[in-house]
């Protein structure tokens, strides 16, 4: 008595279709799991076989062989469940057999109840194609109808899912309204920068981060502001588009991080990781098949890492190939996975370990040494990789006590996507490239055209400040930013003239 | 008055019977282990152990089917499908036997990996 039905596994941010074999015979009572299972696969046994009883249906005696084809591939997670049992019904006749090629996924409690599970998206979007419908949790059924256009239905129990399948019942397939579900997040700041007092170079340093999506390094003292800066952030930028919601919804289905009652991540992901954080909580990584680090879940987003000398020297270092590449691969013995991770970097720090350094009225008590092996922590190819540069002094008390009139963050925010406007219509037919921050050689070339006064002002800056050559190439992205926030076609002196010293002004600090 | 093994196994023969089991061979033995009754449930070969107490003082009857007693019916049950060339699904049930009361447990436990 052989049976057999589809179900689908998640590897990264990818999904594969598997097909589950179940063969019941003769023989002792077994229970065996082939095809690689991970140990919650073959956990699943016991939360099958109660399943099962307790749905009132027959578990059979004898020898049951399920196996989850390919044979080669490792299988994680607790999405199996539901489809076992359902093989099994199948293969003791419980279970009718249907034309249609349905994917079944769910996780099953001892009493039969079927529980969401992780990744229903990925898989949904990667099996569509290959099948006629899906049989999920009820919990999941939102982000499969998202991404698919075959129906989607959602069940609650396993007697549910065999009755579906016998034809003794109907289930209403779930509809995404891909509209309203755009809508249904309305614009709401988290946080205002109206908050922000005073710091109009951070500001516009921010501004400019945002527009061109460059990576940003605040240096100042404790209680200036930084962080709050950084949280205001992901509000500057344009709202996610559906593919770009979709493809962050993917690692956040994966991760299991999906919030019940909103199928699709609309925010842009802020991620603010502690700085004792581990290499593999940083790019990813885990038991069994690596799940995706900060740098993925900040993906389409702003990573916010506060007191970056504090980091870990080699999980900073971990940070630059994801910066140029845009993804990580994560390499494991008999797997590599790979994670989007296009983020925006913003960075925090002060000037020096008592962060008074550079500060006009309280004196910093570090010695020199200090300083130095303080700074040291931040090698020379990583802070080249910071597009921006600004200090963060301390609030001076007219601006704290004084009349209170920042721009807020949707004055910011309309001018920032007025800006990417300007770069998605430049770059519209390049696929790989969507904001300034991404140019590179011709690219670059072919959008930064500089004025002549521009040009000479760079050609001097690079000579009297060492730029290497990728610091050029940034400068020269920050000015077609900037150019981009002023309207501009061409890239004048002006412009190559506030990049410059959005790139060096914290070099007053940090060079000490 | 305590139960004895074989008047607890005779109850038990008596008890499957009236639930339609058709017993094969009582006290099946092999070097490392013993079946009390081997019968059919219809399309199933059914090995069962029968353990009678007195009381629950030491975990009742079904506590008495530990991991010892299982390997040792596990064993005698390969035994006896490989010497009958039995090719039946096959299924351990456990009959506890207390003054006054019968529980059949079906498929009681499974081979382990």
């Amino acid at each position: 008595m052989f049976a057999r039905l589809l179900s689908g596994v998640v590897l990264g941010v990818e999904a594969r279709l598997i097909e589950i074999q179940c063969d019941v015979s003769g023989g002792l009572p077994t229970f065996n799991m082939v095809g690689l299972p991970e140990k919650e696969v073959s956990e699943s046994r016991e939360r099958i076989r109660s399943a099962i009883k307790n749905s009132k249906f027959n578990f059979p005696a004898g020898r049951i062989t399920a196996n989850l084809a390919p044979a080669d591939l490792k299988k994680e997670g607790v999405g199996f469940d539901l489809p076992i049992a359902i093989a099994i019904l199948k293969a003791t006749g419980q279970v009718r057999d249907t034309a249609e090629r349905y994917l079944l996924l769910g996780e099953l409690a001892l009493n039969g109840e079927v529980r969401g599970i992780r990744g229903v998206l990925p898989i949904a979007l990667e099996t569509a194609d290959q099948i006629d419908g899906f049989i999920v949790p009820q919990a999941n059924a939102l982000e499969a109808a998202i991404a698919s256009d075959k129906p989607v239905y959602p069940v609650h129990t396993l007697a549910e899912a065999q009755q579906f399948l016998n034809r003794e019942i109907e289930i209403t397939p779930t509809v995404a309204d891909r509209e309203s579900l755009a809508y249904s997040e309305q614009k709401t700041f988290r946080h205002n920068l109206a908050e922000v007092r005073g710091q109009l170079q951070a500001k516009r340093a921010l501004e400019i981060a945002a527009a061109g999506g460059h990576n940003l390094l605040m240096i100042g003292p404790p209680g200036s502001g930084k962080s709050l800066l950084a949280r205001c952030m992901p509000d500057l930028l344009p709202a996610l588009s559906f593919e770009e919601a979709v493809e962050v919804t993917r690692i956040y289905s994966t991760a299991g991080l999906l919030e019940t009652g909103s199928p699709l991540v609309w925010r842009r992901p802020y991620r603010a990781p502690h700085h004792t954080i581990s290499y593999a909580g940083m790019v990813g990584g885990g038991h069994g098949i690596p799940g995706p680090g900060e740098i993925s879940l900040a993906h389409h987003g702003v990573l916010f890492l506060d007191e970056l000398p504090e980091f870990d020297r080699r999980v900073l270092e971990t940070l630059r190939q994801p910066l140029e590449d845009r993804s990580i691969l994560i390499s494991r013995a008999g797997i590599s996975v790979r994670y989007p991770s296009a983020f925006t970097l913003v960075g925090a720090m002060n000037p020096c370990p008592c962060g008074f350094l550079g500060d006009p009225i309280r004196s910093c008590t570090c010695s020199l040494h200090d300083v130095r092996r303080y700074k040291k922590r931040l090698s020379g190819p990583f802070l080249d990789r910071m597009d921006l540069c600004v200090e963060v002094p301390r609030v001076p008390a007219d601006d704290l006590f004084g009349a209170h009139s920042a721009e807020p963050s949707d004055v910011v925010h309309a001018r920032v996507s007025a800006a990417r406007e300007i770069q998605w219509e430049r770059m519209r037919d390049d696929a790989a490239c969507h904001s300034n921050s991404q140019l590179d050689g011709d690219r670059l070339d072919a959008y930064c055209a500089l004025e002549i006064g521009a040009q000479q002002l760079l050609r001097r800056a690079v000579d009297r400040f060492g730029f290497s050559a990728r610091a050029h190439a940034r400068i020269r992205r920050v000015a077609r930013t900037i150019a981009d926030l002023a309207d501009s076609q061409e890239i004048r002196a002006e412009h190559i003239a506030e990049a410059i010293q959005l790139r060096t002004s914290g070099d007053a600090v940090s060079d000490f | 008055m305590p139960i004895r093994g074989d008047e607890a196994e005779e109850r038990a023969c008596l008890f499957l019977k009236g639930e339609g089991y058709q017993i094969v061979v009582r006290n099946w033995r092999t070097k490392l282990g013993e079946v009390d009754i081997i019968a059919r449930d219809r399309d199933v070969l059914v090995f069962v152990e029968v353990k009678a107490r007195t009381g629950d003082g030491f975990g009742g009857p079904e506590g008495a089917v530990d991991d010892r007693k299982q390997r040792r019916l596990i064993f005698a049950a390969l035994s006896f499908m490989q010497k009958t060339k039995c090719e039946l699904p096959a299924r351990f049930d456990v009959v506890a036997i207390r003054p006054g009361s019968l529980l059949l447990y079906q498929d009681a436990f499974q081979v382990p990996d």
